[in-house]
C-alpha cells in the first residue's frame, strides 16, 4: 500500500479545515469531523523524520497520543508501585488500592474462568497490560485537553493558527489512538500470536494445530473444515480490531455531528442567535448524554477486548471436543 | 461496619461484569460474522483490483467464503455445550 494510495483514500480534508469555518464557502461539517477523528496527514506530521528503509516514521497526531498514553501509564504506575514497595507497612492506600483491586479483579474474574488455574499467572500480565493500555487510551481520547489548550493558545495568547510549528500541530486536537485501525490491528496481532503461543505451551506445537479442528470426523469433511478453521483464525483478531476502533470512532463522530448542528443552523438562518439557541436547547444536552454514554463504552470496550482475548487463549488451552 | 460488597455500586458492578462475561462469546461471534465477510470480501476486492478483472469474481467468492466462515464460527459458539 503506497503513500500515493493512502493519499487517494483519505479525502483532502487538509490541515486548514478549521479555516473553512471562517471562510465565505461555509461550514463543512464532514471535513471538520473527519479531520478530528483521523490521523494527521503524512504530508504534515507533527515531527518530520527521514524515511527509514522506505517507511515514513514521522510522528503524527496518533503516534504522539500513543506515546503520551504509554508514557503516562509507565510513569504513574511505576511511581505508585515503587512508593508502595518502599512503604514500611505493606497496606495499600489510595491509588495503589485501586490498582490492586483492578489487577485482582482482572485476574480472578476475567483470566481465571477462561484460561484456567494452571496458566492464569502466565497470561494475566499480558491481558492486564492490554486492558490498562486500552482503557487509558480510550479515556485520554475522551478528554478534550488539547482542544482546551488550543482555545487558550488561540484566544488568550492570541497566536495565529497557521504557523507550521510543533506546538500548533499538537494543539490541533488530541484523538483517541484506539480509534485508529492500525493501533487496534497491532493489539489484535498480539492476540493472534498469544493464541498460538498459548496452544503451543499447553499442548506442543503440532498438537496445537491438530486441536484447531474437531477430531473423529469423516475424512472428506476435513477438506472443508481445515481451510475454514484457518480463515477463522485470522477473522477473530480482525473482528477484535474492528470492534474496538469502530466503537471508539463512532461515539466521537456522533458528538461532533451533534455539535456541528450549531454552526449549520447559524449558517442556514444567518444568525448566531439561532445557532446558539439550537446549541443550548438541543446540541448541548445531547452531547452531554452521549459523552456520558461514551464513558461506559470506553470501559466496556477495554473490558471486552481483554475478555475476548482471554476467551481465545482459553480456547487454545482448554480444548474439549 | 457493613460489608463493602453489599454496596449497591459493588453489586451493580459485579452484575455488569457477570453479564459481560456471559455475553462475551455472543458479542464476539456477532462481530466475527461481519468481520469475516468484510475481511475476505475486502481481500477479494484487492485481488480483483490487482488482477483488473472485468467481473469482480474474487470479491463475490470472498464474500461467500466470509459468510461460510462467519456462520461456522456462529455454529461453533452455539453448539459448544
Amino acid at each position: 500500500m503506497s503513500a500515493q494510495h493512502q493519499e487517494e483514500a483519505t479525502p483532502h480534508v487538509g490541515e486548514h479545515a478549521a479555516d473553512v469555518e471562517h471562510a465565505s464557502e461555509g461550514f463543512d461539517a464532514g471535513a471538520t469531523i473527519i479531520e478530528h477523528v483521523t490521523n494527521s496527514s503524512l504530508e504534515h506530521p507533527l515531527v518530520h523524520l527521514e524515511p527509514i528503509a522506505g517507511i515514513d516514521l514521522s510522528v503524527t497526531k496518533h503516534v504522539m497520543m500513543m506515546w503520551l498514553v504509554a508514557g503516562l501509564l509507565f510513569v504513574v504506575i511505576t511511581m505508585v508501585t515503587r512508593a508502595y514497595l518502599n512503604q514500611d507497612r505493606r497496606v495499600p492506600s489510595g491509588f495503589m488500592n485501586g490498582l490492586e483491586w483492578l489487577v485482582q479483579s482482572i485476574r480472578d474474574s476475567v483470566v481465571l474462568p477462561n484460561v484456567g488455574a494452571k496458566y492464569v499467572n502466565t497470561w494475566t500480565p499480558l491481558l492486564l497490560t492490554m486492558f490498562v493500555f486500552i482503557l487509558a487510551a480510550n479515556i485520554v481520547g475522551l478528554i478534550p485537553m488539547f482542544e482546551a489548550l488550543g482555545l487558550v493558545d488561540r484566544f488568550v495568547l492570541g497566536n495565529g493558527h497557521d504557523a507550521e510549528s510543533l506546538i500548533n500541530g499538537v494543539l490541533h486536537g488530541g484523538t483517541t489512538v484506539t480509534a485508529n485501525y492500525n493501533v487496534t490491528a497491532a493489539l489484535a496481532t498480539i492476540t493472534f500470536f498469544a493464541i498460538i503461543i498459548a496452544g503451543t505451551m499447553a499442548h506442543g506445537f503440532v498438537k496445537h494445530w491438530k486441536n484447531l479442528v474437531p477430531s473423529g470426523l469423516a475424512k472428506p469433511i476435513y477438506v472443508l473444515l481445515i481451510p475454514i478453521e484457518i480463515m477463522g483464525m485470522f477473522v477473530k483478531p480482525f473482528a477484535l480490531t474492528m470492534r474496538l476502533a469502530a466503537n471508539m470512532t463512532g461515539g466521537h463522530i456522533a458528538i461532533l455531528s451533534i455539535l456541528s448542528l450549531v454552526f449549520l443552523f447559524t449558517e442556514m438562518f444567518e444568525s448566531a442567535a439561532v445557532g446558539m439557541g439550537v446549541g443550548v436547547a438541543m446540541s448541548l444536552p445531547l452531547a452531554v448524554g452521549i459523552s456520558a454514554l461514551e464513558i461506559i463504552v470506553v470501559m466496556v470496550q477495554a473490558y471486552v477486548f481483554t475478555l475476548l482475548t482471554s476467551v481465545f487463549i482459553g480456547m487454545a488451552i482448554n480444548v474439549h471436543h | 461496619m457493613p460489608d463493602p460488597s453489599d454496596h449497591f455500586l459493588a453489586r451493580s458492578f459485579s452484575a455488569l461484569q457477570e453479564n459481560l462475561r456471559r455475553s462475551g462469546p455472543a458479542a464476539s461471534v456477532g462481530y466475527t460474522l461481519i468481520g469475516a465477510i468484510l475481511l475476505l470480501g475486502g481481500l477479494g476486492h484487492l485481488v480483483d483490483r490487482w488482477a483488473a478483472t472485468a467481473t469482480p469474481w474474487f470479491l463475490l467468492t470472498g464474500m461467500l467464503l466470509g459468510l461460510v466462515v462467519g456462520f461456522y464460527e456462529l455454529a461453533k459458539t452455539i453448539w459448544k455445550k
